[in-house]
């Protein structure tokens, strides 16, 4: 009892939740940089174009064939050297940003799958209806196939939102802030890694939990409106 | 109008369209019959490069169509209606008319909305122009596609079955809005079971089989006084017309 007066102070707790909305906005641009990746992908996979179908394959297999883990400190650690090998060129990577961009393209590869199935499952007739108007490919897929397409992926997709969340948390390795790392800097200061971590797991499931309501709430939604 | 030379579409061993000769000219209305399978549907699609034939040749207003390019110009003055509709469910029924006309032609959307309106007007639905498609009946559908591929102010129009997927009810609202645009003088190509109609309306009927043609000619000549046995045979199975 003690333990938690002493360690969950305003202060601290404030701490911790500037590490929770870190976590959320990380989440959230991984999630969008994830989707302009996996479209692209789900496209060049689809496409007539051997070369970017091979290029899409590659950037799948490899991504969901090794630890998340890895490429985050493949980013973060050799990140600089292979821009100065290639630009000569030498930044020092923020922890934060990295990891966005370790997460997106991770997620990337992921919802490639969903935005084909989604896409490949919108009714063949649509495509020739929009061919016999004069659409071209593009405005296809914009106007008449993604719009349906979105429907289909969104409860699945907000599915990937949470798994994001959670993911961030791998970032606390390399030392950005967030929610783990906050929970994580609290502990090594007071020498008690139990109620910080405890209160990390608390606002983990409070969004989690909240996110995956709305998600529900929405798909019956959905499902009504067909 | 629309041309086609020594037409070819196999898919793995069925020769679905089988060297086919067929030329659409201006203000005719051809009906084209045969039995289930027999390629109705391949020919037809063929003709708007919705298949692409692996051998033969594509005219329409003489220029060759190459089906290795878009031909998305030439073949959009042709239009076409589908057995199922397929209108997009997402827009309103003015909105599946104006798409094309703005998206692909550059028409404002004043203009587009204007003639858009018109033509459903003409199709009988000027009151469900903010209505989405799921909210219309299967002949009120198939009048908006009618509507919708008269949009693109085409030079004939093709239709594979427009009416097979209609309850009974309701073929004659869409049969008779063919027959208006046939009395108007617009070119109509229509794969169809309705032989009423292919009696009444055709300039020409065409009766394929095996994925040839087996016979053409003038409704009296197809219906009255068939010629092969192939024909003869088919037409004693649905004399029920
Ligand atoms: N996409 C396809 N893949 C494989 N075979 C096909 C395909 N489309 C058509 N076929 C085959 O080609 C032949 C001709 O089919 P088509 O649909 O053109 O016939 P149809 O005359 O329109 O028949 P129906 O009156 O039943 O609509 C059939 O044997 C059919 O099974
Ligand atoms: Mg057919």
């Amino acid at each position: 009892m003690n333990a938690i007066e002493r360690i969950l102070t305003p202060e601290n707790l404030k701490f911790m939740l500037l590490g929770a909305k870190y976590s959320l906005l990380i989440a959230i641009f991984a999630l969008i940089g994830g989707s302009v990746l996996g479209l692209l992908a789900a496209v060049a996979k689809m496409s007539k174009i051997k070369p970017a179908r091979i290029i899409a394959n590659i950037y799948v297999e490899v991504i969901r064939g090794t630890p998340m883990m890895l490429q985050i400190l493949v980013l973060y650690l050799c990140g600089p050297v292979i821009t100065k090998a290639l630009f000569n060129f030498v930044f020092t990577p923020n922890p934060v940003l990295v990891g966005i961009i370790a997460i997106a393209i991770n997620s990337g590869a992921y919802s490639s799958e969903l935005f084909r199935s989604a896409i490949q499952s919108v009714d063949k007739g649509q495509w020739e209806a929009a061919q016999t108007i004069g659409l071209s490919y593009t405005q296809t897929m914009k106007e008449i196939i993604i719009p349906q397409a979105f429907k289909r992926i969104l409860p699945p997709y907000i599915n990937e939102f949470i798994v994001l969340i959670k993911d961030s948390s791998l970032l606390a390795n390399i030392g950005a802030v967030e929610l783990l790392h906050s929970a994580q800097v609290i502990g090594a200061k007071f020498y008690n890694y139990l109620v910080p971590l405890l209160c990390a797991t608390v606002m983990y499931l409070v969004v989690t939990l909240f996110i995956s309501f709305c998600a529900r709430k929405l798909e019956r939604r959905l499902a009504e409106s067909d | 109008m629309i041309k086609a030379v020594n037409l070819c579409k196999t898919f793995g061993k069925i020769k679905a369209v089988d060297n086919v000769n067929l030329e659409i000219n201006q203000g005719e209305v051809i009906c084209i019959i045969g039995p289930s399978g027999s390629g109705k549907s391949t020919l037809i699609r063929c003709l708007h490069g919705l298949e692409t034939p692996e051998s033969g040749e594509l005219y329409i207003d003489d220029k060759k169509i190459d089906f290795s390019k878009n031909n998305s110009k030439e073949l959009s003055k042709i239009g076409f209606v589908f057995q199922s509709f397929n209108l997009f469910p997402h827009k309103t029924v003015l909105e599946n008319l104006t798409l094309g006309p703005i998206k692909a032609f550059g028409v404002s959307q004043k203009d587009a909305e204007e003639t858009g309106r018109k033509l459903l007007a003409r199709v009988g639905l000027a009151d469900k122009e903010n209505s989405y498609p799921s909210q219309l009946s299967g002949g009120q559908k198939q009048r908006v596609a009618i509507a919708r591929a008269l949009c693109q102010n085409p030079e004939a129009i093709l239709f594979d079955e427009p009416t097979s997927a209609l309850d009974p009810e309701m073929i004659g609202e869409v049969l008779n809005v063919m027959k208006e645009l046939a009395d108007e003088g617009m070119t109509l190509a229509v794969v169809t079971h309705e032989m009423g109609f292919a009696k009444k309306v055709a300039t020409r009927v065409i009766f394929v089989d095996s994925g040839k043609i087996v016979e053409e000619g003038t409704p009296d000549q197809i219906f009255e006084n068939p010629q092969s046995p192939r024909l003869k045979e088919f037409l004693s199975q649905i004399i029920h017309m």
